[in-house]
């Protein structure tokens, strides 16, 4: 039970069959042989399950230890879970059978009957498991069956059987009778399994150790009269055996101790033939006692220590389920598998430590150690002669020193400092004191002293793995099909020369560690089954990989996460300058969580998910302390918004139909309707808005129209295409007519085009598609831009025709401006500046012949620029913050250059170049002509997946709904009472959703979060009462405010927006600041 | 005269004055703390939560009110609410300590938002977020100027911070199409203004496709005006160069 030396360790590992992979090392001796036991701690933490996940996969049989208070919780089922679907064994520990005892002061017989509850429970879980798989299989084949005709009528009739009766699940289950199960009290220092006291007693009241094992657990009692063991009738008052034999021995040692009753303290300690020392029996508090006397009685490290080594597999016994589970990834069967793969199974069974062996390594997560830890860069403790060596050392040089002193012939002081150099650190110096040794210390790499080294906490399979032994890196996503494909069979060209493989690479297995909890020693080989820690592969693997000597080995299926990353949050440094910093410590912080996702967002934010708060926090510290080492400050990440038009409603908010009502507040609407529009711009009905420039020349109309929702969304996904699109019209508009287009773009555009047409029918948008002028924003976004003018032949879909359009230049600049514009409006929209999306601008007409007119005569004519300019005295009708402005105002050069250059730039006037303001008015028309049409917000929304059992199910709902989510399916798992609840939830809502649905259900519902798409808020944002009945239901002031106007606000408010908010809500009830004269 | 009784008189506290002169006189009405901007931004609709009493003052300090016959010379209405309504909107206000508040942070937010917008890390190629840009304008203590316009400040903040790290306006992306045999001398006129070119294609015209400092465009405009006289071209084919899209770190 002591841990050993390190070699007895190495030597240990030689032997397969005696490993238990349960990062605790330690080496038992059960009985005859020696076991070498890889311990595993896991958290238990919800959030911390991906540690579970990384765990479990590497272990051959797991520990699951049960609150005997407690009883079953919902981690307890997810850790079942986990070792369920990795097909490992489990066992049993019942912890903490002292609370029942000293806390809630139990009978034996209540806490028996605690613990059968405890058990009942937990195979239940397990049944549960159990049947799900079994029905899952069940339907597999009857799709089998269904596909293959092949098959007999005559079965499928008869066939009612669900299939469970012919599973043997006998071996599943946990009963203490099984010996899976131990009860313990690890504060108390004891625990037992059945075993042992089935042992005591058969010497004690004579019956075979066989029958007691069979029925110490469970009811029945023992007639001590006939020495016979009878069925447990509970109406006679009979005690089980488990309760008379075992669990009063100990009910009683606990009051005696806890009673300090003295003599029967010792009449107990005598009687099991136990040594107490005198200080522990004369200590006053009974917890010292106990633990004295129990871990004596029943040591609580061999009760589990011996289920471990009796009921956990070796690596050897691996089964053949799990060996083709581990091998075939996704949907993929064991047979489809390459040959050569098939091939690698039996190495995997036979686990063989030859030389021939293939290696094969699975590494499951990566860990960050300081560098500092290494074993290479670690003092050693001296040796017994090396001790001696500087001993002897010392004492010359004192001698010297004595003989310099006496004015003898000096010595030569070179060889002194050379043995000084050479000498290593550490050495108590015994010797004269005054003699400065200089600390020597061992050379470490430079870069290597703050650095973090990742060490791969890995597992082998198969093989045995060397120092420097070159091996195959295989990705996930690694296939070995293809590897196969590429490279000829015979191939045995040396690794280097190989052909690149996708998810391959080859590096060579520098440093092997062996893991001592903390500690790390370097091995030099590690034979099969046995954990290890792989230094030097931090640029090969990201998370976790699969190694190998053969690349006919598949990747091992991915890790099943329990919790996946839900959390978000927004990080940023303190000071903005460490910003390297920082994405290089979360690009470490990615490597060495197996459950945290890193996103660089187009706003620049960097975004951390994580699994939950708890999680997060140990991220957060982690970057803090570790990765980046700076100050970081934690935000809500961004919530992005879209703007949006749709048609004006015809009910109003009560539901009344508009138009009929009698409208009470139509002052306010109209004093609204004036601010929005300012003057200089003509509204027509319909919508249409009609916009000068600046400079009197140009004058553009221009519409807005919602898109139908199909369309937004055929946009949306042919973004590419449009993007493609794109680049063809602007190589074609250089006249390089000569390039090809790629038949399968324009399949693909013509494809798109179709789709469009099919969606936009009706009177409305009768010729729309062959007049589409560009998309935007960013010229491929979810809007149109229509140009329904004459003279127009310029839409997108002339570049694909490959009829380059020969307009004249004049217009195709011109035109750019207007596209420009059209760009700027749909990337801020007048809301919230938020991007637009499903919004059609069509441009019903645009007047440039002032403009033609001016150009011409101006050759001519000089002067008239000027009399134009003279003209103009209104100032531009634009405001705020437009792109364009800042190009003419970021920049604006003294004026007397302006002046210099009248003569030649026409153009150019008091506004600017013609083709900035064409920019800008055409953006402020776009603007405009958005805000005269009833505008809404669109949130961006997740679709969640919640697994929920059906008791917390009215929970979950409590949840989704106070967050506005609207849940739009649910259904039973079968087999299990588990609910799966489809749900869609708002984006802006999410923040700390997580932490509240787990906190409302205990736990018993976990969410999973995907950005689904884009949805209309239905109110509006600009909403007040104007009707009577609106009046009547709302107030005055619609004191509830509505959910589209809280979000234009608050992004407003964040962007530095002018906010329509009152400063003070209540004039009189400010404070008074001076006081009463 | 009446007599000096301090029970009937009417105390205002909490006072904005807002004051208007016409026809040689001078009006003021009391108003409450706050509200003004409110009123005049068109945010508060009841005159009450702004007026402490409907009565036009010569000095409210004082409590003068102003004289019937005065009113009717210099509005031509003696209806008191009608010219507390005009005086509201047309006197000079006393800005209140809130109302400044609230101007100078939405400034200071406003400058933020536009630097965050124009600039991005040259590094990544990828926008700051406004809070950090807000962070870095507290680092280096600037102050709003409340009578300066936020685009104007917004370029200011921008020279400071570029000394503190690592920032750079987002170049803008332009092609210039110009007449082969005026485009080499005009391509050295450019050169010193363009930061980089990405393209470069003389065909029968000389194509250049390239990133300039947003800040030169004009400057680059008018020269492409004026050397080519018209023949030359330029097209803007991105105002903002950033990197685009999510990514994900690994």
């Amino acid at each position: 039970m002591v841990l050993n030396s390190l070699d007895k360790m190495i030597q240990l590992q030689k032997n397969t069959a005696n490993i238990r992979n349960i990062c605790v090392l330690a080496h038992v001796d059960h009985g005859e042989e020696e076991y070498l036991i890889n311990l595993i701690d896991s958290p238990g933490h919800v959030d911390f399950s991906s540690e579970v996940s990384t765990a479990v996969r590497i272990c051959d049989g797991c520990i699951i230890v049960v609150d005997a208070v407690e009883g079953v919780c919902p981690q307890t089922q997810a850790v079942l879970r986990q070792a369920w679907l990795e097909n490992i064994r489990p066992v049993l520990v019942i912890n903490k059978i002292d609370r029942l005892i000293v806390e809630l002061k139990f009978t034996p017989q209540e806490a028996y009957s605690h613990l059968k509850n405890i058990l009942e429970q937990i195979n239940a879980l397990t049944g549960a498991l159990f049947t799900s798989k079994v029905l899952e299989e069940r339907a597999e084949r009857e799709t089998e069956s269904q596909v293959n005709p092949n098959s007999e009528q005559g079965e499928q009739v008869y066939d009612w059987s669900t299939g469970l009766e012919d599973t043997d699940d006998s071996h599943l289950y946990f009963s203490p009778d099984q010996g899976n199960v131990v009860f313990t009290s690890a504060i108390d220092g004891w625990g037992f399994g059945i075993e042992h006291f089935a042992e005591i007693y058969s010497q004690k009241i004579g019956i075979k150790k066989e029958v007691l094992l069979k029925t110490l657990w469970g009811d029945y009692y023992i007639n001590t009269k006939a020495k016979k063991i009878m069925k447990v009738d509970q109406a006679k008052g009979k005690k089980p055996l488990f309760v008379q034999l075992i669990l009063e021995n100990i009910w009683s040692l606990y009051d005696a101790v806890l009673k300090k009753d003295k003599e029967k303290i010792d009449k107990i300690v005598t009687s099991l033939g136990l040594k107490i020392g005198a200080r522990e029996a004369r200590h006053s508090d009974p917890k010292v006692q106990i633990n004295a006397i129990c871990s004596q009685w029943l040591p609580i490290s061999q009760a589990v220590l011996a289920m471990v080594c009796q009921k956990l597999p070796s690596p050897l016994d691996i089964t053949a389920e799990r060996v083709e589970k581990l091998m075939c990834a996704g949907s993929q069967t064991f047979d489809s598998l390459p040959p050569e793969t098939q091939a690698l199974k039996a190495a995997f069974m036979k686990c063989g430590s030859e030389d021939t062996a293939p290696v094969i390594i699975f590494v499951s997560k990566m860990f960050a150690v300081d560098a500092k830890a290494l074993p290479q860069n670690k003092q050693r403790p001296l040796t017994q002669e090396e001790i001696a060596e500087r001993h002897e050392r010392a004492r010359r040089r004192h001698a010297e020193k004595l003989a310099a002193a006496q004015g003898q012939a000096p010595l030569e002081p070179t060889q002194d400092g050379s043995a000084l150099e050479t000498s290593p650190q550490g050495e108590e110096l015994k010797g004269d004191e005054q003699e400065v040794e200089s600390e020597t210390p061992k050379p470490v790499p430079q870069e290597g002293t703050d650095r973090e080294a990742f060490i791969a906490f890995a597992r082998v399979f198969s093989g045995v793995a060397r120092r420097g032994k070159k091996i195959f890196v295989l990705g996930p996503k690694y296939s070995p099909l293809e590897f196969l494909q590429r490279v000829p069979l015979g191939f045995s060209a040396p690794l280097d020369d190989l052909p690149p493989v996708p998810h391959m690479a080859c590096c060579t297995l520098e440093n092997l560690y062996l893991l001592m909890g903390r500690e790390l020693e370097d091995l030099e080989k590690v034979p099969p089954g046995n954990v290890l820690g792989i230094g030097g592969l931090q640029d090969f693997v990201l998370k976790s990989a699969t190694l190998s000597t053969l690349p006919s080995c598949p990747p091992f299926i991915p890790l099943n996460f329990e919790a996946t990353p839900i959390v978000r949050v927004a990080v940023e440094p303190k000071h903005p300058s460490e910003m390297p910093q920082l994405v290089r410590g979360m690009k470490l912080l990615n490597q060495a969580d197996p459950c945290v996702q890193i996103l660089i967002q187009e706003t620049g934010e960097h975004v951390l998910v994580t699994a939950g708060e708890v999680h997060l926090q140990r991220c957060l510290d982690d970057l803090k302390e570790r990765f980046a080492k700076i100050q970081i400050s934690v935000s809500e990440p961004i919530i992005p918004f879209r703007e949006t038009i749709t048609k004006p409603p015809t009910v109003d908010m009560v539901n009344e139909e508009i138009g009929k009502q009698q409208k009470v507040a139509v002052i306010h609407q109209t004093k609204e309707d004036q601010n929005r529009i300012p003057e200089g711009i003509q509204v027509y009905s319909g919508g249409l808005i009609t916009m000068t420039t600046p400079n009197k020349l140009a004058t553009l109309s221009v519409r807005a129209m919602p898109l139908p929702e199909e369309v937004t969304q055929i946009l949306e996904e042919n973004s590419d295409v449009i993007r493609s699109m794109e680049q063809l019209i602007s190589s074609l508009n250089e006249g390089k007519n000569t390039q090809m287009i790629h038949q399968k773009t324009q399949e693909k555009i013509w494809e798109f085009k179709g789709k469009l047409e099919q969606h936009l029918t009706g009177r409305k948008w009768r010729n729309t598609v062959d007049q589409i002028w560009s998309f935007g924003p960013r010229k491929c976004g979810p809007n149109i831009l229509v140009n329904k003018s004459k003279d127009f032949q310029n839409s997108v879909w002339t570049g694909p025709d490959g009829k380059a359009s020969k307009e004249a230049s004049r217009y195709r600049d011109l035109g750019n401006s207007i596209v420009s514009g059209f760009q700027l409006a749909t990337l801020s929209g007048p809301m919230c500046e938020e991007p637009l999306m499903g919004v059609c601008f069509v441009l019903e007409e645009w007047d440039l012949s002032k403009f033609e007119d001016q150009t011409a005569s101006d050759k001519q004519n000089q002067e008239q620029s000027d009399l134009v300019k003279e003209g103009q005295g209104e100032g531009e009708t634009c405001s705020g913050r437009d792109e364009h402005q800042d190009l003419q105002g970021g920049c604006s050069e003294p004026s007397e250059k302006k002046a210099s250059q009248k003569g030649e730039s026409s153009l150019t006037d008091c506004y600017g170049p013609f083709s900035g303001q064409l920019i800008a008015t055409m953006k402020e028309a776009c603007r405009y002509a958005l805000q005269v049409k009833p505008q809404r917000l669109m949130a961006a929304m997740y679709t969640c997946d919640i697994m929920a059992t059906s008791d917390v199910l009215g929970r979950v709902y409590a949840v989704l709904s106070k967050r506005e989510g609207r849940v739009l399916q649910e259904e039973m798992k079968e087999g299990t009472d588990m609910f799966i609840i489809k749900a869609v939830l708002p984006v802006a809502e999410s923040f700390g959703f997580a932490d509240e649905i787990r906190k409302r259900t205990s736990g018993l519902a976990s969410p999973q979060l995907i950005f689904s798409h884009w949805e209309i808020i239905p109110s509006d944002p600009f909403w007040v009462p104007t009707t009577e009945e609106e009046y009547l239901h709302f107030g005055e002031k619609a004191d509830s405010e509505n959910q589209a106007r809280k979000y234009m606000n608050a992004v407003r408010k964040r962007k530095g927006l002018y906010v329509e908010e009152k400063i003070v809500e209540h004039a009189e009830k400010q404070r008074t600041l001076s006081k009463n004269k | 005269m009446s007599i000096f009784t301090p029970t009937n008189q009417i105390r205002l506290t909490n006072v904005a004055v807002v004051r208007m002169k016409r026809a040689g006189k001078r009006f003021e009405i009391a108003c409450y703390k706050n509200k003004v901007v409110g009123w005049r931004s068109g945010v508060e609709k009841d005159l009450d939560e702004v007026l402490q009493t409907h009565s036009v003052f010569v000095n409210v300090s004082k409590g003068q009110v102003a004289k019937k016959e005065d009113l009717i010379s210099a509005f031509g209405t003696d209806d008191q609410t009608e010219i507390c309504k005009q005086i509201l909107t047309k006197g000079e206000v006393q800005v209140s300590d809130k109302e400044r508040h609230t101007q100078l942070e939405q400034m200071f937010r406003d400058i933020a938002t536009i630097v965050a917008d124009k600039c991005v890390n040259p590094e990544t190629k990828r926008p700051y977020t406004v809070i950090l840009i807000e962070r870095a304008m507290k680092d280096i203590h600037y102050s709003v100027k409340p009578n300066k316009s936020t685009k104007q400040q917004a370029l200011e903040v921008i020279k400071q911070l570029k000394e503190k790290m690592k920032i750079e306006r987002a170049h803008m992306r332009l092609r210039f199409i110009l007449p082969v045999n005026e485009g080499k001398k005009l391509k050295e006129k450019l050169k010193p203004l363009i930061k980089v070119i990405e393209s470069e294609d003389y065909g029968q015209q000389l194509d250049i496709v390239c990133l300039i400092d947003p800040g030169c465009f004009r400057e680059i405009d008018e020269l492409v005006k004026k050397e080519t006289k018209g023949k030359g071209s330029l097209e803007v084919l991105s105002l903002k160069d950033v990197e685009e899209g999510d990514e994900k770190l690994e």
